[in-house]
């Protein structure tokens, strides 16, 4: 069977899935409703569209497997990696020491999948009127996502289990602190990531060349309800899709999230990431919008490679500014802050060596609670440590 | 006191992060993976063309061919990588192939750029 009569064979079974219920009558399935809440999109239509794409997934396979097999030669080794940060804030004058690292362990398995797993441990340390030296609360111990990947074809990885809720670019891909330009999170982080930033179920995503000039990269997720902590999660469903144009280097998407449960609010957002190919400049923003509140951000940071003098230095160094609005929705959410704030940030980045980066930054925040100043500092850092043999020399 | 322990074994993991670092750094000192210089203005190689040369990555004669598609491996990589962070130095191959698919998934980025950024940093 070639890959055509594969996709026809999956069109067929979709028509087939769609125009006659199987569980229809069942008890088996009347149980299972019980978990819709109320009218609208129910969490069987969210289901539905990702099992058929898992299903056209599943069946178009085989047909790029040999092609896949040949292209990967070298055999991935699985890795532990991740960052260590030493993190301190001055909130009003207050010191905050905050010492975190997040191990990621990747394990590649075959030629198409890939477990990966990241965890964070992180404490706060803050000094306590009326004793010495520095004491801090529990260590924080979280499994911020465990996911199963299976790389279904060119266009379509599918994603089981645990992981970070693709809403935005920031807690999926700017989160690190290694990665981050600012320490400080996002004001509208909070928006559409649902608890403990991440979703359980199944995601299909991808990223394919649409056109010579632009590359396309979507994603679609299902989560379930979650209780237990640390790992909850609220039931919703959701997508991202973006478009990226390499000549210009610019990326530009949007954000979308039905919530299946409580107040069955819709969240959305747009993003957007452009680096001109003529300055060392990025410049990354987002907008969110939800019932509990709503923002923006917009970052710049510009590395210093084009000084003409201590180009040792300077080609090292990294000035980064960013603003920041949040207004206060109808929903209030615990994770949200309870007052309209503006922030205005900069700060300064040193590089040292590939991974290992000191930054320090400065913000002024100006809120109907009252202004401030928050100062933070921070030495970052990156691991990789491979488990195997990695084919060096 | 259990606090203070944990903090103070993690300063002393961050050091010996930070001191494998600048060891690691010094070690690579005279290679030449991070003063790759950009030449951005190649013609972009044709897919069946990156498909071949992935295929035969091992054994790669210096031809104007295997050129273009290194310096369109390395004109994706900043595309594609510099988009989120700050470019790293090359790794073995074994470890670039784990972090590739990592990112592939991450970072969406497309077979096609999978492939020209793989044979760019394990050459």
């Amino acid at each position: 069977m070639d890959w055509r009569q594969r996709s026809a064979f999956a069109w067929c079974t979709y028509v087939r899935i769609t125009r006659t219920n199987p569980f229809a009558g069942s008890r088996s399935w009347d149980r299972v409703a019980l978990f819709r809440l109320g009218g609208g999109i129910s969490w069987r239509a969210c289901v539905r569209p990702l099992a058929i794409a898992c299903l056209f997934a599943v069946l178009s396979a085989s047909h790029l497997e040999a092609q896949t097999q040949s292209d990967e030669e070298v055999t991935p080794v699985p890795l532990l990696t991740g960052s260590s940060g030493f993190i301190t804030t001055f909130n009003g004058g207050q010191p905050d020491f905050h010492p975190i690292v997040t191990p990621l362990v990747l394990v590649p398995i075959g030629q198409r999948w890939l477990f990966e797993t990241r965890a964070t441990f992180e404490t706060d340390l803050a000094q306590v009127p009326g004793r010495n030296g520095y004491h801090g609360g529990p260590l924080q111990k979280e499994v911020e996502y465990a996911q199963v990947d299976f790389i279904a074809n060119s266009y379509m990885t599918v994603t089981v289990g645990r992981f970070l809720t693709p809403f935005g670019i920031f807690n999926e891909r700017l989160y690190p602190v290694w990665i981050r330009n600012l320490q400080t999170d996002p004001l509208i982080l909070p928006i559409g990531i649902g608890p403990s930033n991440a979703s359980t179920g199944a995601m299909i995503r991808g990223g394919f060349k649409a056109h010579p000039k632009f590359n396309i990269n979507y994603a679609a997720y299902f989560s379930a309800l979650s209780t237990v902590t640390p790992v909850n999660s609220d039931r919703f469903a959701g997508g991202r899709a973006g478009i990226f144009i390499p000549s210009a280097r610019l990326e530009i998407g949007g954000s979308f999230q039905h919530g299946l449960q409580d107040a069955r609010s819709n969240a959305f957002g747009f993003h957007a990431l452009w680096q001109p190919p003529a300055l060392p400049l990025d410049i990354r923003s987002e907008y969110a919008r939800s019932l509990a509140g709503s923002g923006y951000w917009l970052e710049g940071a510009y590395r210093l490679t084009q000084v003409p003098f201590h180009q040792n230095e300077f080609r090292r160094t990294q000035v980064v500014a960013r603003m920041q609005q949040y207004f206060v929705g109808a929903n209030v959410n615990d994770a949200l802050q309870p007052v309209n704030i503006r922030l205005f940030e900069f700060g300064l980045n040193y590089y040292f060596i590939d991974g290992l980066k000191a930054s320090t930054n400065y913000g002024r925040r100006f809120s109907t609670a009252g202004n401030g100043n928050v100062w933070t500092m921070a030495l970052t850092y990156r691991f990789l440590v491979p488990l195997g043999h990695s084919g060096g020399e | 006191m259990g606090k203070r322990y944990i903090l103070f074994w993690l300063l002393c993991a961050t050091a010996c992060l930070t001191f494998s670092a600048i060891a690691q750094e010094r070690a690579n000192s005279g290679g030449s993976s991070s003063t790759v210089t950009p030449a951005l203005t190649q013609e972009t190689p044709s897919p069946s063309a990156v498909t071949h040369a992935s295929a035969s990555s091992k054994a790669t004669p210096d031809t104007s061919e295997a050129r273009a598609l290194r310096l369109e491996g390395e004109k994706r990589f900043r595309t594609n990588c510099g988009r989120c962070h700050q470019a790293p130095h090359k790794f073995p191959p074994r470890v670039m192939a784990a972090a590739i698919r990592h990112m592939r998934v991450r970072a969406m980025i497309t077979d096609e750029d999978m492939r020209l950024i793989l044979r760019y940093m394990t050459q």
